[in-house]
């Protein structure tokens, strides 16, 4: 049976038209793949078909689901079919959960008010926490989303949307930033769910998903989808330019950065540990860095790759242990590159502003920023804008070039492109590593790719294993 | 944690801090409360010269809003009620939230110590109320004017402090402020570019709001008789003077009321929601 079948839906922002003439087709029991860069318009087609558009935004064309035709532009009749028939779990599902409400019984209550289970309270809470065990959450039960890990409250708000009972599930970036682990277990509920029946339509911009997910997949390219087919044929003999660029752009297949020549030591640290609660990160860790070296810092979400960055910068103090840094070198001479670019920024003042903020503060001339811009390709106009309204892989390569201006001695890049899709992953990590090699800046990358850290480093830091070796 | 946007596109930015029609009325509202209260004392009597051949008229050409029972000229004495009473809701306001916010900036700069020092005082203050506190004030000058303003500004900065307090603490935690300390910024900077372009939309709430609490306590308390003393024009002894007379001229008490409706009911909705997206 089918359950979706799109023909020529297009989505309008005023004049410009951010999907064109989409058509796609989902049975029962099938995985549908929507792979795309960010801003290629994915998210939107997902939201005209469910009929969430945000206001501002038309759509045109037809959408039936379960066999039920309608009016792309009249989402009145699909969206009596939101939760029990048909559910999307949003980007960054955890802002999807109550934060004030503990968990389980936010799954409990969609059972007996969305999916209108039988036996009333009770049977809703035991079938809920029947759904914790089995998607590994036993013990998180009366916790707090805020007390949960990124990957438990993803678990917990997909838990929550299938007690909907929803046979068509729309899942949007469900691996964005997520470690391998992690990644295989929501890609496994998702073929879980078209397993017993059900049928989901996945957005995502990374092919590793993509390829585990198998079924069909389309490519997004600005808003049109350039090509379509079964999983095997798209990833093994893509057709479409695009296709192969994104397919090449997935760091299994890039080669290796150039070795750095190492200088002096910018940077030693002895004896660190730190414990968050009763659990040990990490203990005893001696790390020195040397002026252009490379180093990634690796290992599982949670073991404490990001708090062992911003301790080497200072922010977070060890429990022991001491880091120090160079003598007679500026603190502000060592960076932070932000996972999400956005973070880095004052919010309210054009990019341009906080540039020359920058350039007054520390005497530099607007001649460095040209030079920077034109070497990382940013077009000028950008920096008009405010953080908000550029993409993340042109805000983070602002970012760079704003750290560049400083002439850093070291870099600390905690995850600066787990959020971008594999094209723009690939540019600017290659921008990254040329314009530190240029400058002599070392490098400590925290990442949970360890396909991208054995490429560019020259030496990988396993965290969890505690231990530290040479490739 | 901020929620990514670059998929919703830029729909949402151009409407972001447009007002909504209710702001704009609100707006008029106290446009013209304030325009009536800088013209009617031009153009009206002394407010306090009586002349008794001529009490509780109608409006007419020579008192366009009628005379009270003592003949007084009602355009004039509603201009210096409305004044007045914008006057001290302009002052308190002032304040209560430039001292307000300065302390809960500094409270949740650092120190421990300050903070918990300057948060035990400001429970202490909102653990008594504030019209008692006024009232017990106004024992030490009765019908002085200078107890309502000291006592709604001292009643009214607890607000200020704490909510600039809590929002300063998550933005000072946050990123943006880390990024910025990191690039060798100060805290003139931080307070410049962080703080404040967040924080003045949330005090411009605050401050409609709390002009309007302090027209409205002002009122109350003319009106129970602990507030200024006549023949002072103040909307609320102006309604308690006026209420013995509601049957043979119920326009006279009308007036005042409709005055402070205006006011106060501008200001919440100039104060009400912004659009957001």
């Amino acid at each position: 049976m089918t359950f979706l079948d799109v023909r020529n839906l297009s989505v309008q922002a005023g004049a410009t038209t951010v999907v064109r003439d989409a058509s796609l087709c989902l049975d029962a029991s099938h995985t549908y793949t929507l792979l795309g860069e960010t801003g290629s318009g994915k998210s939107l087609l997902a939201q005209a078909i469910m009929g969430n558009l945000p206001s501002g935004l038309s759509s045109s064309g037809s959408v039936a689901v379960f066999g039920e035709a309608s009016v792309a532009a009249e989402p009145a009749k699909r969206r009596k079919l939101w939760g029990h028939s048909m559910a999307l779990l949003p980007q960054e599902p955890w802002l999807a959960l109550d934060p004030t409400m503990r968990v389980i019984s936010q799954v409990a209550e969609t059972y007996q008010k969305v999916g209108r289970s039988s036996g009333g309270v009770k049977g809703a809470r035991q079938r809920a926490a029947t759904d914790f065990l089995s998607l590994g959450l036993a013990g998180a039960e009366r916790k707090l989303p805020g007390a949960l890990s990124g990957g438990m409250a993803q678990r917990t708000a997909f838990a929550a949307v299938r007690a909907g009972g929803a046979r068509l599930l729309i899942v949007d970036e469900p691996t964005k930033g997520l470690d391998a682990g992690l990644r295989d277990s929501v890609v496994s509920m998702l073929k879980q769910v078209a397993g017993t029946g059900g049928a989901v339509l996945v957005i995502t911009h990374d092919v590793a998903s993509a390829r585990l997910l198998g079924g069909t997949i389309g490519v997004m390219l600005d808003g049109e989808i350039v090509e379509q087919g079964p999983a095997d044929q798209i990833l093994t003999y893509p057709k479409h330019d695009y296709t192969r660029k994104l397919l090449a752009a997935d760091p299994q297949t890039w080669g290796l950065s150039p070795q750095p020549s190492l200088g002096e030591p910018v940077l030693t640290a002895t004896g660190l540990s730190k414990c968050f609660g009763k659990q040990q990160l990490f203990a005893n860790l001696d790390i020195e860095i040397a002026s252009g070296e490379r180093v990634a810092v690796t290992g599982p979400s949670g073991s404490g790759k990001t708090t062992l960055g911003s301790m080497l910068l200072g922010l977070v103090p060890p429990d022991s242990g001491s880091v120090s840094r160079r003598p007679n070198v500026p603190l502000w001479k060592y960076q932070k590159l932000y996972q999400d670019p956005i973070a880095a920024f004052p919010p309210r003042v054009t990019l341009r502003t906080s540039l020359c903020d920058l350039l007054s503060r520390h005497g530099l001339r607007w001649a460095d920023v040209e030079k920077w811009m034109e070497r990382t390709r940013l077009r000028a106009s950008l920096l008009d804008r405010l953080p908000d309204q550029v993409s993340s892989g042109e805000l983070q390569r602002i970012a760079l070039v704003r750290m560049l201006l400083l002439q850093p001695v070291l870099l600390v890049a905690d995850e600066p492109t787990s959020r971008l899709d594999p094209i723009t992953q690939q540019e600017t990590i290659d921008l990254l590593v040329e314009c530190l090699a240029d400058s002599a800046c070392a490098l400590v990358l925290v990442t949970h790719d360890e396909a991208i850290a054995g490429n560019i480093a020259s030496r990988v830091l396993t965290l969890k294993a505690l231990h530290s070796s040479m490739p | 944690m901020t929620i990514p946007s670059d998929h919703i596109l830029d729909v949402g930015n151009a409407a972001r801090k447009r007002m909504t029609p209710w702001q704009w009325v609100g707006l008029a509202m106290i446009a013209l409360i304030v325009l009536f209260s800088l013209v009617a004392p031009l153009i009206g009597r002394d407010p306090l010269v009586q002349d008794l051949d001529h009490v509780m008229t109608r409006p007419c050409a020579a008192s366009p809003l009628g005379t009270d029972h003592l003949g007084r000229s009602m355009l004039a004495r509603l201009g210096y009620a409305a004044r007045l009473s914008l006057l001290l809701a302009a002052l308190s306001v002032l304040t209560a939230a430039i001292p307000g916010a300065i302390l809960g900036v500094a409270a949740a700069w650092r120190a421990r110590w300050a903070d918990t020092m300057l948060s035990t005082i400001a429970d202490c203050v909102l653990a008594l109320p504030g019209l008692l506190f006024i009232v017990l004030l106004t024992a030490f000058a009765p019908g002085k004017f200078w107890p309502f303003y000291v006592g709604l500004s001292v009643a009214l900065w607890v607000e200020y402090f704490r909510v600039v307090r809590a929002a300063s603490q998550t933005l000072l935690h946050g990123s943006q402020v880390e990024a910025s300390r990191m690039l060798g910024f100060g805290p003139v900077y931080i307070v410049r570019r962080h703080l404040l372009p967040e924080l003045i939309s949330l005090l411009r709430t605050l401050m409609t709001f709390g002009a309007a609490t302090s027209v409205l306590s002002l009122a109350a308390l003319g009106l129970v008789g602990v507030g200024l003393r006549p023949p002072t024009p103040e909307l609320g002894t102006m309604m308690i003077e006026l209420l013995p007379h509601y049957q043979e001229a119920p326009w006279l008490i009308a007036e005042p009321i409709l005055v402070l409706l205006l006011a106060v009911t501008g200001l919440a909705l100039v104060a009400g929601e912004r659009e957001f997206k």
